[in-house]
This record gives C-alpha cells, sequence and structure tokens, in this order.
C-alpha cells in the first residue's frame, strides 16, 4: 500500500476501535453460562428419555418372554396331562383284556 | 499432538470485545445490533474453541465472523425495509468517551453510505489497519475485487467529505490522495 495522505490518517484516527459498552462481556458469559447449563438440561432429559426407552422396551420383551414361557409351560402341563390320560387308559384297557382271557380260561370257549 | 497454546474465552472476550464490536457497529451502523452482533459472535467461538489454534487464529476467526453476522444482520434489515444510520449520527445510548470527535463521527457517518463491499474493506483497512491481502482473507474475496472496492470506496468518500466536510477541514487544504 503507498503512503497514507492526510484524509486517510484522518479517517485511521476516525476509526480507532471503540471501547465496548460496559457489561457487555458479562452478558456475553452469563448468556454463554445459561447456553451450557440449558446444553446441560437438554442432554440430561435426553438420557433420561433413553433410559425411559429402556426401561419400557426392557418391560415390554420381559411381558413377552414371560407369556412366551407360560404359553410354554401350559403346552408341557397339556401334554403331560394326555400322556397321563394315556397311560390310564392304557392301564384300564389292560385290566380289561386280563379279564376277558381269565373268564375265556374259565369258561373253556374259545373265541 | 497437544498444543502449546490453550484458548482461554473469558480472556478472549476481554480482548477481542472492542474489535468485534466496532466492526460490528461500523458496518450496522446500529449500536444495539452490534452489540447483539457481538454476543452472538462469542457465543459461537465458544462453540468452536477447539477449534481455535493460536490467538492470530482467534483474532482472524473473530474478525472474520463479525463481518460476516453483520453482513447478515444488514441482509435481514434490509428485507425488512429498517433505515439504518440513525443511531452513529445522533450517539443514542454512548458515553462521553465512546464518543468521536466531530470529524471523526461525521467520518463515520459518510463512510455508512458506501456501498457495503467498499465499507467494509474500508472498516479493515483503517480500524484493523489489515493489509488488502489480509482484507481478501477475511472477507474470502479475490485480492483484485478487495483493492478495488478500497480505491472505489475511497475515492467516493474523498468526494463526498469535500463536500460535506467543508466546516472540518483547515481551509486552504485538499484532502489529498491522488
Amino acid at each position: 500500500m503507498p503512503e497514507m495522505d492526510e484524509f486517510e490518517n484522518a479517517l485511521q484516527q476516525a476509526f480507532l476501535r471503540r471501547p465496548a459498552p460496559p457489561g457487555l462481556r458479562q452478558r456475553i458469559l452469563e448468556q454463554r453460562n445459561r447456553r451450557r447449563s440449558d446444553q446441560i438440561r437438554r442432554r440430561v432429559v435426553f438420557w433420561q428419555r433413553l433410559a425411559a426407552c429402556l426401561v419400557l422396551a426392557v418391560v415390554i420383551g420381559g411381558l413377552a418372554t414371560w407369556r412366551h414361557v407360560t404359553q410354554q409351560r401350559r403346552g408341557e402341563t397339556a401334554r403331560a396331562e394326555v400322556l397321563t390320560a394315556l397311560r390310564i387308559t392304557n392301564h384300564a384297557l389292560d385290566q380289561i383284556h386280563s379279564r376277558l382271557t381269565a373268564r375265556d380260561r374259565e369258561t373253556g370257549e374259545r373265541p | 499432538m497437544a498444543r502449546d497454546w490453550q484458548p482461554d474465552f473469558e480472556r478472549l472476550v476481554d480482548e477481542h470485545q472492542s474489535m468485534v464490536f466496532s466492526l460490528a457497529w461500523r458496518m450496522t451502523g446500529d449500536r444495539g445490533l452490534a452489540e447483539e452482533i457481538t454476543q452472538d459472535v462469542f457465543l459461537e467461538l465458544d462453540g468452536h474453541m477447539h477449534r481455535i489454534e493460536s490467538p492470530q487464529h482467534a483474532l482472524f476467526w473473530l474478525r472474520r465472523v463479525a463481518m460476516s453476522r453483520a453482513a447478515d444482520a444488514l441482509r435481514r434489515r434490509r428485507v425488512r425495509g429498517v433505515d439504518l444510520w440513525v443511531e452513529i449520527e445522533e450517539n443514542h445510548g454512548t458515553s462521553l468517551e465512546e464518543r468521536p470527535s466531530p470529524l471523526g463521527a461525521r467520518l463515520e457517518q459518510l463512510i455508512t453510505t458506501l456501498p457495503e463491499p467498499q465499507r467494509a474493506a474500508l472498516v479493515l483497512r483503517y480500524q484493523e489497519d489489515l493489509t488488502p491481502e489480509e482484507i481478501a482473507d477475511t472477507l474470502e474475496s479475490p485480492l483484485a475485487t478487495v483493492k478495488s472496492n478500497l480505491q472505489r470506496g475511497l475515492k467516493l468518500l474523498r468526494a463526498k467529505a469535500e463536500s460535506n466536510l467543508k466546516d472540518y477541514l483547515r481551509p486552504g487544504r485538499a484532502l489529498g490522495g491522488a
């Protein structure tokens, strides 16, 4: 840049930095603190929501597992009952067969 | 790699609030708006502290963002049709020590009548004492454009001063220049 002339010198004098208004620094720092508090609050709310979602997911998952296990147990119980019924029936049929065989022997008749 | 210099936000505010505020005020001509811009610029700096590498980088970053936010504010105001440059003339809300000399005040007022790119170049040149290359970096403009804006702005301002500031200038002295 070439040397400054009188006008440019006057311009430079006129354009000295102005002092910042009193309290501006304080306002900036307060706003910064407020913003940080907001960020922390938002972060806390985020983690709270995430925790709530996890709890909900665990509860729903637990309920689904419980329902599945209960149904499985009921199925097993029903199967066991059917098997018991079949065993009883089989036993009864065996008894009837034994009696019929004994009666046939007593009467000497052949079928 | 660890950095030797660690930015201290409060210290940066102390050191540069006057610079950011002056740039914003001279670009917008509105003291209240300049305060808002200054606050926004420093809050933005707070979010970018981890990227600031040195005091020079902080100064460069603040100048660039201050000019950019001031230009944004001017654009928003232009859209809303608000008349600018009232407060500089009337010095609303300024303390006595903040007020420039009458000639200084008139020159500040005159520069506000220049087109925005010329005003930005002149403010950075004469307030911040930057070279055209540094102004080009700060404004992210081509060097030739900055040089042209400086020359045209200075010529225009000189012409306006010749006709408007006769009372403040010593009689018989021209305003110099080419």
